[in-house]
């Protein structure tokens, strides 16, 4: 095969396995920030805290990082249903979620890196784990483990909740809340209940996408700011409140973004996602599927 | 089994500003009662105090409910609905960016709801064919009259007992607001229904109304028992009939 189709295939596949981690990292902010209308720029810090807890209980346990995240998955969820608890109190029952729920939420991830740096420390950590360097070689193109695996449990993980969010009747209010909050009381259901679940399954998805980041690449505790761009970019670049929208500008973007970097070199790949952002919000300011 | 709605010596209004002033109605078990007065003489505020969305300062509201009485006055709206209480409000509050269908299944939100939500679409969309032609188009992206015919259903999918309707001929041509009030006595019969209907269009409510009340400046002016006694008021001559 030709060298150069070679190296487009196997950038692209990379970039479709990145996309996928991408979705892993943004479905928790598509929920906050799309659905709830809460700026949630906390959330990388939330998935270092899942990175740190898969950490621990492989290096200490020996258990895997992802088993480890789906049993952090309760009290993940727990948290974030606090963390919604007070942030109702202190900001949005007196309406002041516009400046005040951002410095909040920008005090939230402060707290949560410097109490890990506390913790961990500033130095690189990783995970063991079989699929870690073995790769599926599909004859025409390689197919790394390492990134094939979080790709399925990403894609796994969106879909169950898609479906949970079209099916159940508390995800269907989810849907609707940042729409009418009366309307919806007068629907039977508690608005600020309502928001409170949502968010703590927000919250429970940084456990997986955590999970996830340290098999992909070693972390450290501010690492997660690299993503707090990227991540609001592929929500509004796929529409807000849209799952499937922001899977296809994950991927996009990841596909894009892999391009970039094998044939341009990394340094323009962020100058080329944000390029186009750009030109889809020009083109549909609603984002890709946007209602 | 029989639901009623009763409202005692009931004073309400925003913050400092009282508007409704010792108003005492009742609807009886499967009626359906008008409230009529032009703009601004406190009917919406009336239904938001029956909701729990405007907490009165004095009086009491009661709902029976299938036999079963409650006191409504301290509840919270979710859970008057729950009781059995379903509110078409002013301006409909559709979520307009859900799909007819989406709307429809939220109305079903109330857990007594659920196990009947096969029915009620069934009769929800045989009543309004139309809904069902839009199933899947946002509801913000429909006709008011679509609109309105969507509200009333999608409260329907609660399946109460008692229902309040903030003027359904808002913003419909004259046409429709015909078929809509039609359509609410279908309804109201279908489901068996108690019905507390406010409106402005005197002669179209009085179709169907069983009884009606007058509120002038938040202060029920006049209780008629029939519709020839609406008909005949005077106060209805003079605000709506132009005589
Ligand atoms: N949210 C509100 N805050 C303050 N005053 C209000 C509010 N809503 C209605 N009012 C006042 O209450 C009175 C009755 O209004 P409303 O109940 O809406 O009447 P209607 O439904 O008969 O048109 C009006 O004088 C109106 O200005
Ligand atoms: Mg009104």
């Amino acid at each position: 095969m030709d060298a150069s189709l070679d190296l487009l295939l196997n950038a692209v596949i990379s970039g479709l396995l990145l996309g996928g981690f991408y979705a892993a990292v943004s479905i928790g902010v598509a929920i906050s920030f799309g659905m709830l209308d809460i700026v949630n720029i906390a959330h990388p810090g939330f998935i270092l805290l899942g990175s740190y807890v898969a950490y621990f209980a492989n290096t200490v346990l020996g258990m895997d990082p992802i088993l480890a995240a789906v049993i952090a998955l309760p009290a993940f969820y727990a948290l974030g249903a606090l963390v919604y608890q007070i942030y109702y109190i202190a900001f949005e029952r007196r309406q002041d979620q516009s400046l005040g729920g951002l410095s909040f939420f920008f005090g939230l991830l402060f707290i949560t890196e410097v109490g890990l740096v506390l913790i961990f420390g500033v130095d690189y950590r990783l995970v063991q784990a079989r699929y870690i360097g073995p790769s599926l070689n599909l004859g025409w193109v390689e197919l790394p483990l390492r990134l094939f695996v979080p790709f399925l449990v990403s894609m796994v993980m969106v879909v169950g909740l898609q479906l949970f969010l079209s099916r159940s009747f508390l995800g269907r209010a989810i849907e609707a809340v940042a729409q009418d909050q009366l309307a919806l009381r007068l629907m039977a259901a508690n608005p600020t209940r309502i928001k409170r679940v949502a968010f703590g399954l927000s919250f429970a998805t940084a456990a997986i996408a955590g999970a996830i980041l340290i098999i992909i690449q070693p972390v450290e505790p501010s690492i997660g700011r690299e993503y707090i761009g990227r991540v609001f970019a592929i929500c509004v670049l796929g529409g807000l409140g849209s799952f499937s929208g922001m899977v296809i500008a994950a991927v996009t973007l990841g596909v894009v973004e892999s391009l970039t970097a094998t044939f341009f070199g990394p340094s323009w790949a962020p100058a080329v996602s944000f390029g186009v952002l750009l030109v889809t919000l020009a083109v549909r300011p609603s984002g890709i599927l946007g209602r | 089994m029989a639901s009623s709605l009763t409202l005692a010596n009931v004073d309400a209004g925003y913050g400092a500003v009282r508007v409704l002033e010792d108003v005492s109605l009742t609807v009886g078990a499967g009626e359906t009662v008008a409230l009529l007065g032009t703009n601004g003489n406190g009917k919406s505020t009336l239904m938001k105090s029956i909701m729990g969305i405007v907490r009165p300062s004095a009086g009491r509201i009661t709902a029976t409910i299938d036999d079963a009485t409650h006191e409504l006055v301290g509840r919270s709206t979710e859970e008057i609905v729950d009781l059995g209480i379903a509110f078409v409000p002013e301006g409909r509050r559709l979520f307009p960016k859900q799909t007819v269908t989406e709307n429809l299944l939220l109305g079903a939100y109330r857990p007594t709801a659920r196990s009947a939500i096969a029915r009620n679409l069934d009769f929800c969309f045989e009543t309004f064919p139309r809904l069902k032609e839009r199933a899947r188009q946002l509801a913000g992206s429909m006709s008011g009259g679509e609109q309105q015919m969507l509200a009333l259903a999608r409260a329907l999918m609660s399946s109460p007992r008692i229902l309040l309707i903030d003027e359904p001929s808002v913003g419909l041509a004259p046409l429709l607001v015909s078929r809509t009030i039609d359509k609410i006595k279908e309804l109201k019969e279908g489901f068996n229904l108690t019905v507390l209907m406010a409106e402005q269009n005197f002669t179209q409510a009085v179709r169907i109304a069983d009884r009606g009340y007058v509120i002038v400046h938040g202060r029920i002016a006049f209780e008629g028992e029939s519709a020839e006694a609406l008909n005949n008021n005077e106060l209805i001559r003079e605000f709506y009939l132009g005589a």
